[in-house]
């Protein structure tokens, strides 16, 4: 079940007395509520209602027992939000998004599954060399979309730079050829301010497919409401702020150092006397983001793909057949040759 | 499960390659075709009457009977096949200087023009050609064995004139160059071949087998490495990303000029001259009948 492949490697976490779970139930039908993207609003897949969803809460002796058929539901050391394998529903976790794990922020997702599909397989249509089942239905519905824990942190930063630029000009007169070099002494200072620096607070997100994924667009970002994550799976922060700001300040530093670097563009040479970048801390805040994640097995192997469940923006390579690569390089291989020789013949006989 | 997989691969490999297969069918198709029509249009008649039958004339005695049979038939079989007329002469006499001059009264002191013009003279006098007795297809070769003037001439004229570059006179005259003095029967087997070879038209291609042979090969590598070379994705995160109203708060951008400094070079222009030439033509030219002809000589 794709619930199991979220908390891959870890233990659920034992009984420690009642558990909260909340799930969003139809007023018509009593189905599991679900938030969809396509409709941006709650939608039941049983009876179509929309808007019908009530919260419903129910207390059970452990996180691991689903309170609507008591079947036992996989759950990990920071999963939030869980479905459960035997009924489907949805279920989330009081107590991991609420209090000192409550999301002050959240990006609902804006693509549904059907449009993740379609973004996968506009992308990799021209990857000749992937299985054939890559793209396939079957496959693609084992998709699962995620809510990702993040920092974001804002910063006010002062740069200030000093230095010494040269612009050369040439021009011809007669047979002589002038070269000028003018050298400018360069002054900059400026206040930058940065909002909402991105970083993950999930131990199990890769770091680099993060940073791939971004930017999200915080235009539609709301408040945090447990509604948003019904229909899909969830994590509370696994990392503190601290452990994850490095990351934060190093983007965050080069971003700045850039538009530094930009503010003095035209000149032909630059020599640097002085810089200075300083950054004060202002803001920090805790976070979901939408995020799809596909697992494609192929030859013992995962191959996993993320997409932004905002934008669509896809991060992950195409497993690779090497049967599939050798008949379609030879076929083009062979199809060359023998249309180039009927061709050569051909010109030959007429 | 895998049985669908598998049909949807071959669905998807057929559709991919459906254009190539098409494109091979229509080409096959027309070779078949293009291959018929000149084996019906092939085998036209000919249409000279006048020449005598006779392609061998061994007068410098180099041959036994059974080569010279043997060759009349190759020859033969060759004539029916490209259409023209294929003539052999040796001759063993003197062609060079004033005595030969005056002897057999040639027009020049010169090896290679009176090689040119026995020659020329033998094919017009005989009215040999294979759709026409003056200026018909077809080709002569004349072998001089004399001492100290031994060499070969080739004589080309209409369709045979018109094909044939000054480089595949070359050829002609280099197989037989290859085998003339260890076996002549070899040798002029050799000029029978050659001329065919040149003169079918299925080895005047548009482009050379190393083409046919390599091209493919480059194109397939070129398709296996784009094919296979993918990137996770592209970072889009752009430098004012997060960065609030779009832009910095700029406080000072002083840009001032604190010194200048102006340097002169004269430019020195060469003028180019020169220019190569390029010198060198065919072998056509016109016999003493008239008649054009192409041809070449070597001479050992």
């Amino acid at each position: 079940m794709e619930a199991g492949a979220w908390g891959r490697g870890t233990l659920p976490v034992p009984y420690k007395g009642k558990e909260e779970i909340m799930y969003f139930r139809c007023r018509n039908c009593g189905g599991n509520v679900i938030y969809s993207p396509e409709r941006h609003g709650m939608y039941c897949p049983y009876c179509e209602s929309e808007e019908s969803g009530e919260r419903a809460e129910s207390q059970t002796d452990a996180l691991t027992v689903c309170p609507n058929c008591s079947g036992e539901v996989p759950v990990a050391e920071h999963t939030s939000a869980v479905q459960c394998p035997y009924c489907d529903s949805y279920l989330i976790f009081n107590e991991r998004v609420e209090g000192r794990y409550a999301p002050q922020m959240i990006i609902p997702f804006q693509m549904g599954k059907e449009s993740c599909k379609q973004s996968l397989r506009d992308k990799f249509k021209r990857c000749l060399f992937a299985p054939t089942d890559f793209l396939s239905e079957a496959r693609l519905n084992s998709m699962q979309g995620y809510y990702v824990p993040y920092w974001f942190f804002d910063y006010d930063t002062t740069c200030s730079f000093q230095g010494e630029g040269s612009k050369i000009k040439v021009w011809r007169s007669g047979d002589k050829e002038y070269t000028e070099t003018s050298i400018y002494a360069i002054h900059r200072s400026m206040d930058i301010y940065f909002e909402k620096m991105p970083a993950d607070a999930s131990e199990q997100m890769p770091d680099d497919v993060m940073d791939l994924i971004a930017p999200f667009q915080y235009g539609q970002m709301v408040d945090f409401q447990p509604k948003f994550m019904s229909g899909f799976l969830g994590e509370k922060y696994n990392m503190e702020a601290g452990e994850v700001e490095g990351r934060a300040k190093a983007l965050m530093r080069a971003d700045a150092e850039k538009l530094l670097r930009e503010s003095y563009a035209g000149y032909h040479a630059v020599k640097t006397e002085r810089q200075d970048i300083t950054v004060k801390a202002r803001k920090t805040i805790y976070g979901l983001l939408p995020v799809w994640k596909y697992i494609y097995c192929y030859q013992e192997q995962e191959y996993p793909f993320y997409i932004n469940g905002q934008t669509g923006k896809i991060v992950g390579t195409a497993p690779f057949s090497k049967g599939k690569f050798m008949a379609y390089v030879g076929t083009l291989w062979a199809c060359l040759t023998v249309s180039l020789t009927l061709l050569q013949i051909l010109l030959g006989l007429l | 499960m895998e049985n669908d997989m598998k049909k949807e691969a071959g669905r998807q490999y057929l559709h991919y390659f459906r254009f190539w297969f098409i494109g091979i069918g229509i080409l096959a198709l027309a070779c078949i075709g293009a291959g018929i029509a000149k084996q019906t249009r092939g085998s036209e008649p000919r249409t000279n009457q006048d020449a005598p039958a006779e392609r061998v004339y061994d007068y410098a005695d180099v041959l036994t009977d059974e080569e010279e049979a043997d060759l009349r038939q190759y020859i033969a079989e060759t004539e029916a096949k490209l259409q023209i007329d294929i003539v052999l002469v040796t001759i063993n006499q003197s062609v060079e200087g004033q005595e030969a001059m005056e002897r057999y009264g040639l027009r020049s002191a010169g090896w290679e023009q009176n090689m040119q013009d026995i020659a020329d003279d033998f094919w017009d006098e005989n009215q040999y050609g294979y759709n026409k007795g003056f200026e018909g297809d077809g080709v002569l070769l004349l072998h001089n064995w004399y001492q100290g003037q031994n060499g070969e001439h080739l004589s080309t004229s209409g369709s045979v004139e018109a094909a044939f570059s000054v480089r595949d006179i070359d050829k002609v005259l280099y197989a037989v160059d290859d085998y003339y003095d260890t076996d002549p029967y070899k040798a002029y087997r050799a000029y029978v071949k050659k001329v065919g070879d040149l003169l079918d038209p299925s080895w005047q291609l548009p482009f050379s087998w190393y083409t046919v042979l390599f091209l493919p090969v480059i194109i397939a590598l070129v398709y296996a490495v784009s094919g296979s070379a993918q990137k996770k994705a592209e970072n889009t995160v752009a430098v004012n990303t997060y960065v609030a109203g779009g832009k910095p708060e700029m406080h000072d951008k002083t840009d001032e000029v604190i010194r200048k400094n102006i340097t002169t070079r004269k430019i020195v222009t060469e003028s180019t001259s020169g220019g190569g030439g390029r010198s060198g033509g065919g072998g056509h030219h016109r016999s003493s009948s008239g008649a054009s002809h192409g041809g070449g000589s070597h001479r050992h």
